[in-house]
């Protein structure tokens, strides 16, 4: 019987690194999404480019955070 | 006074076992199979530590015609109850090349055995044919057996302890020669009773040999011995083994640790206990070491008040040593109640199998060495999402499940909960949790992360394009 360990996707050192990275990227993205919301006036704002803007902050926020998780040791 | 009624005391156990001793039971009923012999019987009973060991050599010979595939053991009724480990193994080859067989123990029930005698039953490789033997080992152990006499102790006394068994091999079979040898912790042995021939010295007691004994032939013994050794027993465990596919094994140990010796009288001083450690409080212990697996990482120690600083973590590429002292060291019927917990890497433990499956392999028992566990419960927490578990262990253990739930769970984790109890460090060995998992719910927890915050950036959205004003 051939066993073969499972291991984690991510290696476990990575995660303190890709929690900075993948949140400091995070936060940029949403500052760009609220300096686009403020300075355009609600008749020339384009709503893909809200949206686009929203999905990518919300993944890098979301995986920033999940790895924030992982590297402070709370194993989800 | 005291020392004087205990001597008396003592002395009138000595002569009614004496009396009891010259009764020795011989009781002929039907065996349930009597074909076999056995030819020599050598018994080692290890007394120095609280956990009882005895060590049985038995030359079974088949003397009928039938050919026999098991050999019974029995117990008496008491042993029986406090049995926590039967292993047996047939040895094959000559002296030199000797290699041990492991064989399959089960326990038995006979209703027609004299005397309420339990048995356990050897299951052989091979059925013994006619003038056929074989060379069996087995070890057995026994816990809370020795029994404190006196039952309460002052700071300054040695814990002496009764042990009772046979003088003569409790068998069903017929056995021509055997001998009993006894090892006590120290060479004080308060008192013994005299089953001719018997001999002492030093460490050791001999009781035979002695021939020719019939099936059941029983002969109560009395063996009053010093033993300051830990009797450290674990009433409850519940350990708790979280896994997470993102690389780590969470386990949490809960621990209501007691001293089962002799109960602690009258006042604890501790400035006696720390000037004179030789001879105040011989039979308190103040720290137990846990075995932990390597490549152990945050590890704690604590309990309801919390940390508890008085620990030592020692680490190597084999294993892991915490060495933990509870906040008071533990007289007779002392106890105390804390916490380990550690993260272990998840390839150290986690595997795939042939089928696709999962599982855990991962360690049974309890890290503390030489303890008794009453009641274990071992939690295995699996990932939200797993499917069909499982688990298998080399002895049989109470199994149920569970749901719980914890960090970003929805539908919440299954959880196989093991329950056994009489656990001795014997039982230390792997089991395994089977379960199959689709690691696309890997992705669950860091997507359900993403839709909140993008449900937080259209909430933003949505106002932004709102038009809230009164005025226009």
């Amino acid at each position: 019987m051939t066993t073969k360990s499972i291991s984690s996707p991510v290696p476990d050192a990575w995660y303190p690194t890709l929690a900075v990275f993948m949140l400091a990227i995070g936060l940029v993205v949403t500052a760009s999404f609220f300096i686009y919301e403020a300075t355009s006036s609600r008749k020339n704002r384009s709503l893909v480019k809200e949206l686009t803007t929203a999905v990518v902050a919300s993944v890098f926020l979301g995986f920033g955070s999940l790895f924030l998780l992982l590297s402070s040791g709370i194993y989800v | 006074m005291g020392a004087m009624a205990n001597f008396r005391k003592s002395i009138i156990f000595s002569v009614l076992f004496f009396y009891s001793m010259l009764l020795v039971k011989t009781l002929s009923s039907s065996p349930p199979s009597s074909n076999l012999q056995i030819l020599t019987a050598e018994r080692r009973i290890d007394l120095t530590s609280h956990i009882v060991r005895v060590y049985l050599t038995l030359k079974v010979e088949n003397t009928g015609e039938a050919p026999a595939a098991e050999v019974l053991l029995a117990f008496s009724p008491a042993q029986f109850d406090h049995l926590a480990l039967v292993k047996a193994a047939a040895a094959v080859g000559k002296k030199k090349k000797k290699t041990y067989l492991p064989l399959e123990v089960n326990p038995s029930d006979h209703p027609d055995a004299p005397n309420g005698t339990k048995y356990y039953s050897i299951s052989l490789l091979k059925p013994l044919g006619k003038a056929e033997s074989i060379t069996l080992e087995i070890l057995y152990m026994l816990t809370h057996s020795l029994e404190p006499f006196p039952a309460e102790i002052s700071q300054s006394e040695s814990q002496l302890v009764y042990y009772h068994d046979s003088a003569v091999i409790l068998s069903p079979y017929h056995i021509k020669q055997q001998a009993s040898m006894v090892k006590t912790p120290t060479s004080k042995v308060e008192s013994f009773t005299r089953v001719e021939p018997t001999d002492r010295s030093g460490t050791e007691l001999r009781y035979g040999p002695y021939e020719d004994r019939h099936p059941y032939s029983y002969s109560p013994v009395i063996i009053h011995l010093e033993n300051n050794n830990a009797f450290a027993v674990v009433e409850e465990l519940e350990r708790e083994i979280e896994i997470s596919h993102w690389g780590s094994i969470q386990v949490t140990e809960h621990y209501k640790l007691a001293h089962a010796g002799a109960r602690h009288r009258g006042i604890f001083s501790r400035v006696e206990y720390q000037s004179r450690p030789s001879i105040s409080g011989v039979s308190s212990f103040k720290h137990l070491l846990a075995e932990l697996p390597p490549r152990v990482h945050s590890v704690y120690y604590r309990d309801d008040i919390g940390n508890i600083s008085s620990s030592r973590l020692r680490t190597n590429s084999k294993k892991s040593e915490l060495l933990i002292e509870p906040r008071y060291p533990l007289f007779g019927g002392w106890k105390a109640t804390f916490i380990i917990g550690y993260g272990v890497p998840l390839q150290d433990f986690l595997f795939e199998s042939d089928g696709g499956s999962r599982y855990l392999n991962y360690t049974f028992g309890c890290p503390l060495s030489e303890t008794v566990v009453d009641k274990l419960t071992i939690k295995v927490v699996l990932p939200e999402g797993s499917k069909n578990p499982s688990a298998k262990a080399p002895f049989t253990v109470e199994q149920s499940m569970e749901t719980k739930y914890s960090y970003l769970d929805v539908i919440g984790r299954t959880v196989v909960v093991l329950e056994k109890k009489n656990v001795v460090p014997e039982h230390n060995v792997p089991f395994q949790v089977y379960y199959n998992f689709n690691p696309m719910f890997m992705l669950a927890e860091p997507l359900m992360l993403v839709s909140a915050f993008f449900l937080f950036f259209i909430a933003c959205i949505a106002y932004l394009h709102m038009d809230l004003s009164i005025r226009k």
